[in-house]
């Protein structure tokens, strides 16, 4: 993994919230990169900061209670999103960066058909002349599996199946050949059957287009099927990361191990013992322990996970941990 | 949107869920008819069918009797005498009667073809008559005066040219709910306010709806300073009494050039209405904000502008039909609150006038009671039809009443 050949840089990311309480971090010091053509998994439970990253690529978080912190870089393809004006940002937005969303039925908008939302898109971002541009939106509802568009192209969002809108929603994504797609959970709300066919859409789609993908679920399943890479995040930091074999097959940081054994087991030997779970809660953003933020649900804390807090540590093949005692040997 | 014809577009509309079910409600369809008749009918003044002359023009005698009240003899002479006479006697004055003669008219009636003579033994006796009248202790015993006052008034009856057609229909028409005191026709009047309170509602509605609309969409998408100074705007606004604020309004105009015209009505409610569309649209454009489409709309690249007004505000185009109708209602009530007042409406007829005149004439205490009837029964009729609209609209479009 050279440095030259990523498209999206991202270097000691924090970003903070104003709240009546005071500032908190939300996120901190997140460090990743996606190369054309992979698909990076982001993992981790609710609140631990994967929405905030993904919308700080976009620049969307709330302009009046968010902010940045400074030495923070976001590098894409040689830009810098945290210094750039909102004019090239928007040129950015859905022109080289999309984003598709968790909730298939309210991400489109109810009062237009899915052409005129297909064509706006398209009219903002390319030149196309009205005829082209018809064509091309036919086209890319043909290209994720949408059977008669020409049809659908001018029906309403609630013409549609949650499977069909979500396709949909992956094509107004995709309708300007964005160099990365960003995918907030964007198969949660399907059922497993529609699910696997949207995964299996997505990786045909980023073989055919080279595009990356940044795809975010607290879902190990999704993960297993088309992540090249994984991120695991606590309570806004990067605990581990490492491709998604060595993930699965070895998982260094005690969460990750802990997620992994709470994934429900079928047969007959896990018919009668209880599914393990991982105690406790996430804790707070403002009452943030000192030392290591997994120590209260860890089954290995010693008294240096208290006193001083753990760095994420580089290891062999492109793996870190962020842990004093990582488990199973690389 | 591309290459769809609008007539395919309308019948889809037609045959949304909330339409069918606007459909099924009879009480509506009968107060869309009502509302349907108005419109024409406002349509016709504003094309001059019924001009501001009729409304104007004396045409009977000035000030009926009431319901109680038996016909006084000095009124029948009265009225008799200004129903045709009046202009006739004017007429003889001039150096050139003849000519003077065919210009005479009293709305659309004309002086029958009459020789001088026989103009002049009319004049003769009115003169005659008032004399009496205005001599004589106890008209009973007068000799002959019953009989010669019916052959007055038969005479005066004759001096009217018979009117054909349309003329004669309007005439009538004009006749159908008597005149008020100062002789105009009550019907007229009452008609050509309908046109005064549906121009009035439906400007007022419509600027007033796109002013709250546009304000509650920014303060709720923006957020913020923004949000901050249209909330500040229009709690400021809503913390004065609203007839208090129209009644300044409308009075800083009295002195103006405008002071004739509709403008100052509109302003003083444009400015006040608004308020309650912008509260509704901007609690709905915070809940849609965070609907993911519009994030969405946002992840897409589109502008803050773009994503306001082709995004948000089509997804409240519910709200403000709903607000519209209601508006409608408020602004024609309000209207003849003011009118009523002496500060609305001045060189039109307006219901809010006709009532104030048979206030101010007393004419309710001596059983007179056509005149504010007719501008009560005009206006219950349309506020009544626009309730039940604006309910049905409530009831077809509001998710709740599935």
């Amino acid at each position: 993994m050279s440095k030259t050949d990523a498209l999206l840089t991202v270097r000691n990311l924090s970003v903070g919230f104003h709240t009546d309480r005071g500032d908190v971090t939300a996120i901190e010091d997140v460090s990743f990169e996606v190369r054309a053509g992979e698909i990076l998994g982001i993992v981790g439970e609710s609140g631990c900061g994967k929405s905030v990253t993904s919308r700080s690529i976009m620049r969307l978080l709330p302009k009046f209670n968010s902010f940045i912190v400074p030495q923070s870089e976001i590098n894409f393809d040689g830009v810098d999103l945290t210094k750039v004006n909102e004019k090239t940002m928007r040129s950015i937005r859905g022109n080289r960066i999309a984003m598709i969303f968790q909730e298939p039925m309210t991400a489109l908008n109810p009062v237009f058909t899915i052409g005129w939302q297909l064509d706006e898109a398209l009219k903002y971002h390319t030149s196309f002349g009205k005829s082209q541009r018809r064509t091309r939106a036919v086209e890319i509802l043909e290209s994720v599996e949408i059977p008669n568009p020409e049809q659908r192209y001018d029906e309403f969002p609630h013409q549609l199946s949650g499977g069909m809108r979500q396709r949909v929603v992956i094509a107004m994504a995709l309708c300007c050949d964005p160099e990365l797609l960003i995918a907030d959970e964007p198969t949660t709300a399907l059922d497993v059957t529609i699910q696997a066919q949207i995964l299996r859409l997505m990786d045909l789609l980023r073989r055919k287009t080279k595009t990356a993908v940044v795809l975010i679920t607290h879902d190990l399943g999704v993960i297993a099927q088309i992540c090249d890479r994984v991120i695991v995040m606590y309570a806004g930091q990067i605990v581990e990361t490492a491709d998604v074999y060595s993930l699965f097959k070895s998982p260094r940081h005690p969460y990750t191990k802990a997620l992994l054994e709470s994934i429900p087991q079928t047969g007959r030997e896990h018919h009668q013992t209880r599914l393990p779970t991982i105690d406790g809660i996430v804790p707070s953003l403002f009452e943030l322990p000192e030392g290591c933020r997994f120590q209260d649900r860890c089954a290995y804390k010693t008294q240096d996970c208290v006193d001083r807090e753990p760095q994420l540590s580089s290891e062999v093949n492109g793996r870190k941990v962020r842990c004093f005692f990582p488990l199973c040997e690389p | 949107m591309i290459s769809r014809p609008i007539s395919s577009r309308l019948r889809r509309l037609l045959n949304t869920r909330e339409m069918r079910k606007l459909r099924r409600d009879k009480g509506a369809l009968c107060a869309l008819l009502v509302i349907g008749c108005y419109l024409l009918i406002a349509l016709a003044v504003m094309s001059n069918l019924i001009s501001r002359q009729d409304c104007t023009q004396v045409i009977g005698s000035n000030g009926m009797p009431g319901f109680f009240l038996e016909e006084s003899r000095e009124r029948r002479f009265e009225n008799a005498r200004t129903s045709m006479l009046k202009p006739v006697l004017r007429a003889l004055g001039h150096p050139d009667p003849k000519a003077a003669l065919a210009d005479v008219k009293l709305g659309r009636w004309r002086v029958a073809e009459k020789s001088l003579d026989e103009l002049q033994q009319i004049t003769d006796d009115a003169v005659a008559l008032r004399l009496i009248l205005n001599e004589s202790e106890n008209l009973d015993e007068e000799p002959q005066f019953e009989a010669r006052l019916v052959e007055f008034e038969r005479k005066t009856a004759d001096l009217i040219k018979p009117l054909s057609g349309w003329d004669n229909f309007m005439q009538n028409a004009a006749l159908l709910l008597g005149t008020d005191a100062q002789g105009r026709s009550i019907f007229f009047r009452g008609v050509y306010s309908i046109k005064v309170a549906i121009q009035i509602g439906v400007v007022t509605a419509i600027v007033s709806v796109l002013i709250g609309a546009v304000l509650g969409a920014a303060a709720g998408y923006w957020g913020g300073w923004v949000d901050s100074l249209i909330v500040w705007l229009y709690t400021t606004f809503s913390s004065i009494p609203n007839l208090v604020l129209l009644v300044v309004i409308a009075y800083a105009f009295t002195d103006s050039d405008a002071k004739d015209t509709l403008l100052p009505v509109y302003i003083a409610f444009c400015s006040t209405f608004w308020i309650g569309t912008c509260r509704v649209i901007r609690g709905e454009t915070l809940k849609l904000k965070e609907q993911e489409y519009i994030q969405a709309a946002q992840t897409a690249g589109f502008g803050s502008w773009r994503i306001l007004f082709r995004h948000v505000l089509p997804n409240t185009s519910h709200l403000m039909l709903i607000n519209f109708s209601l508006l409608l209602i408020g602004a024609i009530k309000s209207e003849v609150i003011l009118s009523f007042l002496g500060l609305g409406v001045k060189s039109q007829p307006s219901w809010g006038v006709m009532i104030r005149d048979a206030g101010n004439n007393g004419d309710v205490m001596t059983g007179f009671f056509w005149q504010i009837g007719t501008a009560t029964a005009f206006m219950f009729v349309l506020v009544l039809a626009f309730n039940i609209l604006s309910d049905a609209l409530q009831d077809a479009f509001d998710p709740k009443h599935l």
